[in-house]
């Protein structure tokens, strides 16, 4: 599983843009203007970015489909009850436990996907699961791109002592595995939750999923940021505006994030998708999404033990991820040839 | 992999495979027929069995769960036993080690035995009187989960204190010539006859240390000896050729060699036991493979209740579970079929807190005369909501704690979404299975209500009802999370644990207190957990399969067709 972001970008920032595009004889065309045009001409990035927003669109009308087909919840259990399918009262779960399987809608859309040991609707837990995946999945990667800019920024602008403080803590947040930190971190916080003076997350909050997996993945974003903060430092744009009075606070936002904005914007997309990656990960080792939520994560747990007869339990959450993970990956690959000036990708005039 | 590795493994595998044909091989080379045990049967041969997970020791000392019990009370006889019977005959107490049952006082504070003579363990070494003492010493010295059960003893609560291994139990008297042993209570204790028939009390050799001996169990007075022990991958069991003549009731094994191995997937060892490569699972198979394996091989298939209970405790100190009311509402609200059809139709719906098989269990209470209603029908949760609506608790957020073990979180989901229908805002909290009953029996949690179940120790009513004794209360560790304590149901406990033996009219008591239990809704029963059995094909299933009342699969019955 690939768990940890492409590491190896070309960071470059509007000023190699600008050189770039003297070099393609592009005059008067803005730098992203220019990655948009480039963008627009990668059909398979663009398709998958597609795919991507209707995934988005689909988990958000979760309740459109819980409230008016499914006519239940995510939570709710159906042990007892029965359905008619073609006329016959069925049960939704056996009394010898097997669930009942897909129904598409032979039901009127209830148990589309059939349900779960506890009688849960699948179809409703898989839209619901998928809106905590990707809201995970989001959230972490944000938190883990503020982490970083500030951390990598503040090490590479400063050097010195700061420098030394911050890339000793990433390198022991790097020198654990992922997966391991993230499920030990998980199974600690999930009992006591995290208490920090006032602030106060129950164990069972999605936040606290999302706290882990922002802070694992920091040291992979950081460490190449502080690299780039390194270079941009020293040159010509940010010695000037030394020279001019600006304080390190002012050039640091004013001078050094903007030239990362590239950088940042191709890690976030390739972060989202590790950030459900690892989500699921942690959840099926049961280390993340909390029951009652459901995730992918979760939901191929719970079905992994009936892949025998009931391989759809595990099959549609990991396609669902699948495909998620695919579109962003495949949509961050073309954003990356679109801003990375080097691409060789012949522009329009 | 590098090179180096590859040919390891390679070697590795090949190394297995001549040790697999091997084993196979044992199978033709033994053919005497005839042995003892159960059903008669043929004798030798070696088989591979599966556990889902490794015990938790393999220790007499220490192992407190099915995993280790099953196997290990064939390789350490206590001085006390049970006869290798199927119930009821197989919960009477019998003479293990001991050449008669305990001769008790007057009192009941004094027991007196003898060791049998001319014992000696599996590795020839005699077994001596203060064996039984060191054994003890260990239980206690080591903190093991069975170390409660000892505390009656005089002095064993100052050994404790102390600290040392080496130290002195007042309360119990041996004499290495003689074999003779005396155990002083600090006050009587109707069920210690049990107690000493656990496990926990079978002599082990004088110098075993005071220390986990997992990776090299001790040697024992048993019908099997165990001759490795690689934690989380096997563990062997191989006939004690030292095994002396304890009686018809002790009998001798039959298989030569028992190699269990761990098999994480259920399904995996399903399939194996369906092909021959495992010839027994301890685990029952998956709840999707349990059609397939009940329709064609119930030849080889069996399913019994063992005397356990399931249940919800509700905490009497806490909000919304300290107005009897409440606690009524939810009995009357909890889906007991529903709840059974989780377990794969593995556990009988009944409300009654003591389980067949045990004295005082009394079938009517359990079902057809339930308060709650019939535990095979739908619950009543219209009233329940009324219920919870006129006491004013609706809406009332209730965390329900339970245990990410299968199918126990599914059951804890199952029922939070229950209290949810009966008006309350539940949520289920899981955590992890070795810490849950710490947590939940520490007073700092306030766990409000969660899952519970209790398999038994011994046949004796009092290996239930300390779980619902007020004494039981403890700030850490308690074995009683709700908090029950009525004034009259401890009482009982404590009158009726004086009584020596369990007469008819003291199996009566115990059964109305099981009934006042039930009636005051202090816990939700809602079941009893059937056990399975399911053997390969070349096992003698239908001669070779004793399923005992207490210790369940009893491998040493077990034989090849």
């Amino acid at each position: 599983m690939a768990t940890e972001p492409a590491l190896e970008q070309t960071l470059q920032g509007p000023a190699a843009w600008e050189q770039e595009a003297e070099r393609e004889h592009v005059h008067g065309v803005g730098p992203w203007r220019l990655g948009l045009r480039r963008l627009r001409r990668n059909k398979v990035a663009i398709a998958f970015g597609v795919l991507f927003v209707l995934l988005v669109l689909a988990c958000l009308a979760a309740p459109l489909w819980a409230d008016n087909v499914a006519k239940t919840t995510a939570t709710e259990n159906h042990l007892s009850d029965t359905i008619t399918v073609d006329g016959e009262k069925v049960n939704v779960v056996a009394l010898d436990g097997v669930p009942i399987g897909p129904q598409w809608f032979k039901a009127d859309g209830k148990f589309f996907l059939g349900a779960d040991p506890n009688g849960r609707d699948i179809m409703v837990r898989l839209l619901y699961g998928g809106r905590n995946s990707l809201m995970i999945g989001i959230a972490a990667a944000l938190l883990t791109t503020v982490l970083s800019i500030l951390f990598g920024v503040i090490a590479g602008y400063f050097r010195g002592w700061s420098d030394s403080i911050i890339r000793a803590g990433l390198d022991v947040v790097w020198s654990f595995p992922v997966v391991i930190l993230g499920v030990a971190l998980g199974v600690a916080l999930a009992l006591g939750g995290i208490k920090i003076g006032p602030i106060e997350v129950s164990g069972d909050s999605l936040l606290v999923p999302i706290l882990i997996i922002g802070v694992v993945y920091v040291p992979y974003m950081a460490r190449p940021i502080r690299g780039q903060v390194l270079s941009l430092r020293e040159k010509e744009f940010v010695e000037a505006s030394r020279a001019q009075g600006a304080g390190p606070i002012r050039i640091m936002f004013t001078e050094v994030v903007p030239n990362l904005t590239s950088t940042l914007l191709v890690f976030f997309t390739l972060l989202i998708a590790n950030a459900i990656l690892l989500e699921a990960a942690l959840s099926f080792l049961g280390a993340g999404v909390r029951p009652p939520n459901a995730s992918w994560g979760t939901m191929i747990d719970d079905g992994i033990d009936r892949i025998a007869t009931a391989p759809h339990l595990t099959i549609v959450p990991g396609v669902m991820l699948v495909l998620t993970v695919l579109s962003l990956n495949v949509f961050g690959d073309g954003v990356r040839d679109a801003l990375d000036p080097r691409a060789k990708v012949r522009l329009e005039r | 992999m590098g090179k180096h590795g590859r040919r390891a493994l390679v070697l590795l595998l090949a190394a297995l495979s001549l040790f697999v044909i091997a084993a196979c091989g044992d199978d033709d080379d033994s053919g005497d027929s005839g042995g003892g045990g159960d059903g008669g049967g043929k004798s030798g041969g070696s088989i591979t069995i599966s556990q889902t997970s490794q015990p938790d020791h393999l220790d007499p000392a220490l192992t407190y769960t099915v995993n280790g019990i099953e196997p290990l009370w064939l390789v350490y006889t206590p001085l006390i036993t049970y006869p290798h019977k199927p119930a009821p005959e197989g919960s009477e107490l019998i003479p293990g080690l001991a050449e008669a049952l305990p001769d008790v006082s007057e009192d009941g504070k004094t027991y007196k035995l003898k060791l049998r003579e001319g014992l000696k363990y599996s590795d020839g070494s005699p077994v001596k009187a203060s064996d039984f003492e060191h054994a003890i010493k260990r239980v206690l010295n080591l903190e093991s989960g069975g170390s409660a059960f000892y505390l009656g003893i005089d002095g064993a609560q100052d050994y404790v204190d102390a600290g040392k291994c080496e130290g002195d139990i007042k309360g119990i008297v041996t004499d290495d010539k003689t074999g003779d042993i005396t155990i002083n209570l600090t006050e009587p204790d109707g069920s210690f006859s049990h107690v000493l028939g656990m496990w926990f009390a079978a002599p082990v050799p004088g110098d075993t240390p005071c220390k986990e001996m997992t990776e090299d169990p001790p040697p024992g007075v048993g019908a099997y000896m165990v001759t490795e022990s690689v934690p989380n991958r096997q563990f062997v069991l191989e006939k004690n050729p030292n095994f002396p003549d304890l009686g018809a009731d002790i009998p001798p094994a039959k298989i030569d060699k028992i190699t269990t191995k761990i098999v994480k997937s259920a399904q995996r060892q399903t399939q194996d036991v369906i092909s021959g490569e495992l010839d027994y699972m301890q685990d029952p198979p998956p709840a999707d493979l349990k059609p397939e394996v009940k329709a064609e091989y119930s030849d080889r298939y069996r399913e019994q209740t063992a005397a356990s209970t399931y249940y919800f405790f509700m905490n009497t100190r806490l909000p919304p579970f300290d107005d009897p009311k409440v606690r009524e509402a939810v009995n009357l609200g909890v889906d007991k079929p529903a709840l059974a059809r989780i377990f794969a139709g593995e556990l009988a719906p009944g409300c009654s807190f003591l389980p067949p098989g045990l004295p005082g269990y009394d079938e009517a209470l359990d079902v057809k005369d339930c308060p709650a209603g019939d535990p095979n029908e739908p619950p009543d949760l219209e009233k329940a909501s009324q219920m919870i609506k006129d006491a004013g608790v609706d809406g009332m957020e209730v965390t329900v704690y339970g245990n990410n073990d299968d199918p126990t979180d599914k059951v804890t989901e199952a029922y939070a979404d229950m209290l949810n229908q009966m008006g309350f805002k539940a949520t289920p909290k899981i955590l992890d299975g070795g810490v849950y009953f710490q947590t939940i029996g520490s007073a700092k949690t306030k766990a409000q209500t969660g899952f519970l179940n209790w398999f038994q120790d011994f046949p004796h009513p009092k290996n239930f009802f300390f779980l619902v004794d007020g004494k039981s209360i403890q700030p850490t560790n308690s074995q009683n999370p709700g908090n029950v304590d009525d004034p009259d149901i401890t009482k009982g406990i404590a009158e009726l644990n004086l009584e020596p033996e369990i007469t008819d009219e003291v199996a009566e008591q115990w059964a109305e207190l099981n009934k006042d239990l039930v009636e005051r809704n202090y816990i939700v029963p809602y079941g009893h957990r059937k056990l399975s059995t399911f053997f390969s094909e070349r096992m003698d299933f239908e001669n070779c399969s004793l399923f005992h009342p207490v210790y369940f699969n009893d491998y040493s019955s077990w034989c090849l067709k």
